[in-house]
């Protein structure tokens, strides 16, 4: 147990400032202090200074502004991701025969619904990324707590949002009333609870705090990488806006998704997440090996 | 006008001189009032005060008994002893003619 309290304190009080990081864990040391203590302490050292931050109004713009919005939208885009997924995955997982392994027509299929699948949590995972790349070059000291109320809002964003509320009573209204083709699917708990929520949480949580930590460091690059990066940053979540389908439902913008479409090509700027992380890697490597 | 915590830390501060550091500090206001101290309020009044200038502080020097991590070092500024000073006679001030002994208040007519 006392080994789990200093792991913990270890972890926890990495989202200090380095220097006062090693002042903390010092005194600790010098006490003898107990893990639990320890793990009091640091804790409630970590949740001050954070408050603190939040005395500034900034904070309460990027909430309002960008918090809300991409944690309500990526929370909705990522409900209607999970349930186009569930169709795929119980149509095999739930239906398989190993005799369809024969058919040529089964493998056919079968790519052709892997790809969709993919291409489709690939979206997800960049658009997600993307959100935490941006709320974590705003601010490296309170980035921390963007992640958490971030997780938060997309967490339990469909439940807060009255207009939302609205596209859902619409939604649902258009939706056939039972027995609708896809009850066999969602008459499943896995599929109608968990499939969600595992969704939310790899695709979205995930890459959204991975976001957030690269970001942090986005801070270093040079003014023309930061003006790219944020550029395609940009144009991901201007994609994100057009293609969930709350927003064009509200304001009635359809036609700004046509016009979108008849660019096709910029459309994969959605996966600029990828470009960045392998060009990093490489760059680190390289940097790596001629520093060795 | 300081807070009561802000009182306590300078003053401990102040009684530890040279040797006034997080850990140390904390320990003496464990020892004065027999409350606990948490780390985190320490650092953040310290931090308050440094802005208002009543203390001054600074990265001491590694010691083997603090696995080598260094102290958060502290002064007592001029204007953080004068308002101490200042606080201390308000509640000198105000506590006169007032006995709190054997949990009895005796107020002078």
């Amino acid at each position: 147990m006392t080994r789990i309290y200093w792991w913990l304190v270890d972890a926890v009080s990495r989202t200090l400032e380095p220097g006062e990081r090693d002042v903390v864990l010092g005194d600790f040391e010098e006490s003898g202090e107990s893990g639990g203590r320890a793990l009091r302490g640091v804790l409630g050292l970590v949740v001050r200074r954070q408050a603190v931050l939040w005395q500034d109004w900034r904070p309460w713009l990027v909430l309002v502004g960008l918090i809300v919005p991409l944690g309500m939208m990526l929370s909705i885009v990522s409900s209607l991701t999970a349930g186009q997924s569930a169709t795929y995955i119980w149509l095999y997982a739930n239906n398989w025969d190993w005799a369809l392994l024969r058919y040529a027509e089964f493998w056919y299929e079968a790519v052709d619904s892997l790809a969709f699948v993919f291409v489709r949590w690939l979206t997800l995972v960049c658009w997600s990324w993307t959100a935490g790349f941006v709320l974590g070059s705003m601010s490296r000291r309170i980035a921390r707590s963007y992640g958490v109320v971030f997780c938060l809002m997309f967490f339990g964003g469909l439940l807060g949002a009255p207009l939302y509320l609205a596209y859902f009573l619409q939604y649902n209204i258009h939706r056939p009333i039972s027995p609708d083709t896809h009850d066999p699917i969602f008459g499943l708990a896995f599929y109608r609870v968990m499939l969600p929520l595992i969704v939310q949480a790899v695709l979205v949580a995930v890459p959204s705090l991975l976001g957030i930590r690269q970001g942090r460091d986005a801070g270093r690059f040079t003014r023309l990488l930061r003006i790219v990066l944020w550029t395609a940053a940009i144009g991901t979540l201007i994609l994100l806006l057009i293609q969930e389908p709350g927003f064009v439902f509200f304001l009635n913008a359809y036609w700004l998704r046509r016009t979108w479409q008849g660019w096709q090509i910029l459309q994969y700027v959605v996966y600029w997440p990828v470009a960045y992380l392998v060009a990093t890697a490489i760059w680190r490597r390289w940097h790596g090996r001629t520093a060795a | 006008m300081l807070g009561e915590f802000e009182y306590l830390l300078l003053t401990a501060a102040a009684r530890l001189g040279e040797g006034a550091y997080g850990a140390a500090m904390r320990q003496e206001i464990e020892e004065a009032t027999g409350r606990d101290c948490s780390i985190g309020a320490l650092y953040t009044t310290l931090d308050r005060l440094e802005t208002k200038g009543f203390v001054k502080t600074w990265m001491g020097d590694p010691t083997p008994q603090r696995g080598g991590r260094p102290k958060r070092m502290v002064r007592v500024t001029a204007k953080g002893a004068q308002a101490a000073s200042e606080f201390y006679a308000a509640v000198t001030r105000v506590s006169r003619g007032v006995s709190w002994e054997a949990n009895r208040v005796a107020i002078r007519p």
